[in-house]
């Protein structure tokens, strides 16, 4: 039983510390937001690195699974007949839901654990405490360029991820089940709203900002070397993955309930 | 110049530091020595503001700085260069840029004037012309100099070297012994170094102090520390044992 109660309380206490210690973090990131001081160079190396580098693998991604889901659901369309809601089916779900937790995924296995990675070793190499006897605030030249870019570059990837997987959608729409483009489209564009695209662009956003929150605690928390790096990218995967889902969870009825709000408001 | 006044760190419930008291006036040059792992590398990063203590204070330049917020600490720190055991050099960045970095940071020079810094002090390190090469390209001994053009390159008038000749060959050592010695006496700095190399500390320092488990054992000069009644202080300065 005392074992027991050992473990819980342990578990409520490193929670609440990795809480504690991402809401801190926050704080900080807060503060130096006024006024913002951004280190110029090293805000367009992170955007190059984090988006420009990550496009490819995006692109890819978003392809294949937009011709996944044409596959999957093939043998549906063309039992019931329903060739004409294939594009708004496949824009649907992809705009709201697979596009900005599947890019948000991959983003935070290649991003977000790289960047665990990359500030835990200096951290553990001493390069954060050399920026610090150098006068020059780590929060501000390593954390905010990284954090700015990973929320900008998560959004512009999503909608990038979804157009891609649209185009795969179409493609092997228009292979598998003879569903023209034109008939795909259609079906998209008079179908889904501005609010299907909205909600993932919306999302992103946030699965961007957890992702550079956790990513950032647990790189500049590591200690004990190689081990502790490789044990800071586990948590952080894990963490981000946890994370995305659950501000799925909380924000898409969030958004929708604000964006129906707004409608009946102003018409 | 430097006053640790009855510094106390806790690892856990362990005491780490204990009660550490010392003085360092200005232009003067202190050996930090003592066995490994008894705290002369945490002491350094609480003179400099990295760690702070859990008891006593620290006075550089007439300030108290363990209270001091970190934007305050980064006033403070523009006063110390610090020499790392592992170098922490920036990876991500040339040789060049890594030592040009905290003149660019500080925003006073323009690139020609920063070029020519860089040019100057690369040439004081004996390591001219090396400005393009990467950090991963260098031998041990030329990224110790690097890390040391890098810390001193804004003169800070307090410099603290953490084992500058950890791993070097004894010539190599030797010439980075000359080097500190040289710009000690061109800056009139006042210096901190941990090494275990007592022969290369008595050609730069005047003063002693050692830490034994976290406690100074012994505080004074080079005189008083070859004369020193106490055993360990004794056997740490002659080299010896107590096996047979």
């Amino acid at each position: 039983m005392n074992g027991v109660l050992h473990r819980v309380g342990s578990s409520i206490l490193s929670l609440s510390r990795e809480v504690g210690g991402l809401a801190v973090l926050l704080g900080q990131i807060t503060v130096r937001l006024f006024p913002p001081h951004l280190d110029g160079k090293e805000t367009w190396r992170s955007f190059y690195k984090v988006g420009v580098k990550s496009t490819p693998i995006v692109v890819t991604t978003a392809l294949l699974t937009g011709a996944i889901m044409a596959v999957q659901s093939s043998a549906f369309i063309e039992e019931w007949g329903a060739y004409g809601l294939l594009g708004w089916g496949a824009g649907f779900s992809i705009m709201r839901e697979v596009g900005p937790i599947l890019i948000g995924l991959m983003f935070s296995g290649r991003v977000g654990a790289n960047n665990t990675a990359e500030l835990g070793t200096m951290k553990v190499t001493e390069q954060i405490d050399a920026l610090r006897t150098l006068a020059i605030d780590p929060i501000s030249y390593l954390i905010m360029p990284r954090f700015v870019a990973m929320i900008v570059m998560l959004v512009l990837l999503t909608v990038i991820g979804d157009l891609f997987a649209l185009v795969g959608a179409m493609i092997f729409a228009d292979l598998m089940i003879d569903v023209s483009p034109q008939v795909f489209w259609h079906s998209l564009l008079e179908m889904t709203y501005l609010i299907d695209f909205l909600v993932g662009v919306i999302k992103a956003g946030f699965f961007g900002f957890a992702i550079a929150l956790v990513s950032c605690h647990y790189g500049l928390k590591v200690t004990g070397g190689a081990v502790g790096v490789g044990r800071a990218v586990n948590n952080c995967v894990v963490a981000s993955a946890i994370g995305i889902f659950f501000l799925d969870y909380l924000l898409t009825p969030l958004i929708d309930s604000a964006w129906a709000a707004l409608f009946i408001r102003y018409g | 110049m430097i006053r640790v006044a009855h510094v106390t760190k806790y690892r856990g419930r362990q005491a780490v530091l204990k009660d550490v008291s010392f003085e360092i006036p200005a232009g003067a040059s202190l050996a930090l020595i003592g066995p490994g792992g008894c705290g002369k590398t945490l002491l350094t990063k609480i003179i400099g503001g990295l760690v702070r203590p859990d008891q006593g204070e620290v006075w550089v330049d007439g300030q108290e700085i363990t209270r001091l917020s970190e934007i305050e600490l980064t006033r403070v720190r523009f006063k110390i260069g610090m020499l790392f055991q592992n170098y922490a050099l920036f990876d991500f960045m040339d040789v060049g840029d890594n030592i040009a970095f905290p003149l660019r940071q500080e925003g006073k020079l323009d690139e020609e004037e920063i070029a020519s810094q860089v040019e100057a002090i690369l040439k004081e390190v004996d390591l001219p012309g090396i400005e393009r090469l990467q950090v991963n390209e260098l031998s041990g001994g030329m990224k110790r100099r690097v890390t040391f053009a890098r810390a001193v390159i804004r003169r800070p008038p307090i410099l603290v070297y953490d084992d500058p000749t950890a791993g070097l060959d004894p010539v190599t050592s030797s010439k980075i012994f000359i080097l500190l010695d040289r710009l000690q006496r061109q800056g009139a700095t006042t210096s901190i170094t941990i090494s275990h190399d007592l022969v290369g500390l008595r050609s730069i320092c005047t003063k002693w102090a050692m830490l034994v488990a976290g406690e100074v054992v012994f505080f004074g000069t080079s005189e008083e520390i070859e004369r020193s009644p106490t055993k360990v202080v004794r056997q740490f300065w002659m080299g010896e044992s107590d096996e047979v």
